[in-house]
């Protein structure tokens, strides 16, 4: 980390990421309480949080950790409700496939979907960015730290922080700063509208398949109205 | 399981689970690289893969309250939801709209303090 370009770029990563923080502090916190509420001891919970690193996941593991589901159960939940996480890593894949197989395991292990979307916006904006795999570890490091922070905060003081609060809506809402500027294209806008509705009709469905139906959906109109608006363009 | 192999195996057996899934998920698609061909009109749609899990993400968590769709303005989180968008569509601030969406929802849910 000698060359000052590239210390510059690890910065602007975490930079770009931490006005974010915010956001990951609840969800980590809210986490780390709903880990120690379930049962599991202080010791499991950090473990879970420190090795899984995957909010949603690590969630709808408890109830099936606690009612001794049985393992391949608990694996296959957990796969289905991080399979956003496969589109994430197969849209940013072209971007890492210079480096090791080792440095690929680890970067697609810190991909999150606050850093996914961070990372897509550096390559909408500069393409032609050096070093943009390591703002994105800078960043999506950044993004594991303060999540681990508040995680282990969330498990130790788990008595002290009242759910009534609703902290986990900040979570909610540091997505939205991420979603409004991405609106202003109209492709987008129409993907983003429908991928909220399905997400809402289909919101019933186990293991958040619901998600995963929204995204894809969502996706796919975007697509549509996009070709259509260069047909017509070209027509015109 | 508490019987032969103990609640404590069995925890941690879980979490590696859990653990494995994430590795699955996150990483074999940078590991197979090039190698993960996938139709070109899919490649294009994967652009709007960030906008979209967002927003995916966003609604039910803004529009549903115990399960149920709630457009009504008690709905605090909604209300807190679309005050966090102005404040971002004005301020271009992202802590501004996290910290400021949850003092509007801090208020509707609590009040004023004092009163």
């Amino acid at each position: 980390m000698s060359d000052p370009a590239r210390r510059q770029a690890v910065l602007r990563g975490v930079r770009e990421l931490l006005p974010l923080s915010p956001g990951i502090f609840a969800w980590g916190l809210v986490t780390g309480v709903a880990m120690v509420k379930s049962g599991l001891s202080t010791l499991e919970a950090l473990g879970l949080s420190l090795l899984a690193y995957a909010g949603s996941a690590q969630l709808a593991a408890l109830p099936l950790i606690t009612t001794l589901a049985p393992l391949w159960l608990v694996l296959v939940t957990a796969i289905i409700v991080n399979l956003r996480f496969v589109v994430y890593s197969t849209a940013i894949r072209s971007h890492f496939g210079h480096l090791p197989a080792r440095s690929r395991l680890w970067l697609g292990y810190i991909v999150g979907d606050i850093m996914f979307v961070r990372f897509s916006n550096l390559l909408e904006r500069e393409p032609e960015y050096p070093h943009k795999i390591v703002y994105y570890t800078g960043g999506a490091v950044a993004n594991w730290v303060v999540w681990q922070v508040s995680s282990i905060v969330g498990i130790f003081a788990a008595q002290l922080i009242p759910q009534s609060l609703g902290l986990e809506l900040a979570g909610t809402l540091a997505l939205v700063a991420l979603v409004v500027p991405l609106c202003r294209h109209l492709p987008t806008l129409g993907g983003v509208l429908v991928a909220a509705l399905v997400a809402v009709l289909t919101h019933h469905l186990p293991m958040r398949l619901g998600l995963l139906c929204a995204v894809v959906a969502g996706m796919l109109v975007a697509l549509g109205l996009e070709h259509r608006r260069q047909q017509r363009g070209v027509g015109s | 399981m508490n019987e032969f192999a103990g609640f404590d195996t069995y925890v941690w057996l879980a979490i590696l689970g859990v653990t494995l899934a994430t590795f699955i998920t996150r990483s074999s698609p940078l590991l197979l690289g090039a190698r993960l061909r996938i139709p070109p009109l899919a490649e294009a749609a994967l652009r709007f893969a960030p906008a979209c899990a967002l927003a995916a993400i966003i609604a039910p968590d803004l529009l549903l309250e115990n399960g149920q769709v709630n457009l009504s303005l008690d709905n605090a989180r909604l209300i807190s939801g679309c005050i966090a968008s102005a404040i971002f569509v004005y301020f271009r601030s992202i802590s501004g709209t996290i910290i400021g969406g949850m003092l509007v929802y801090w208020l509707l849910t609590f009040g004023l303090p004092g009163f």
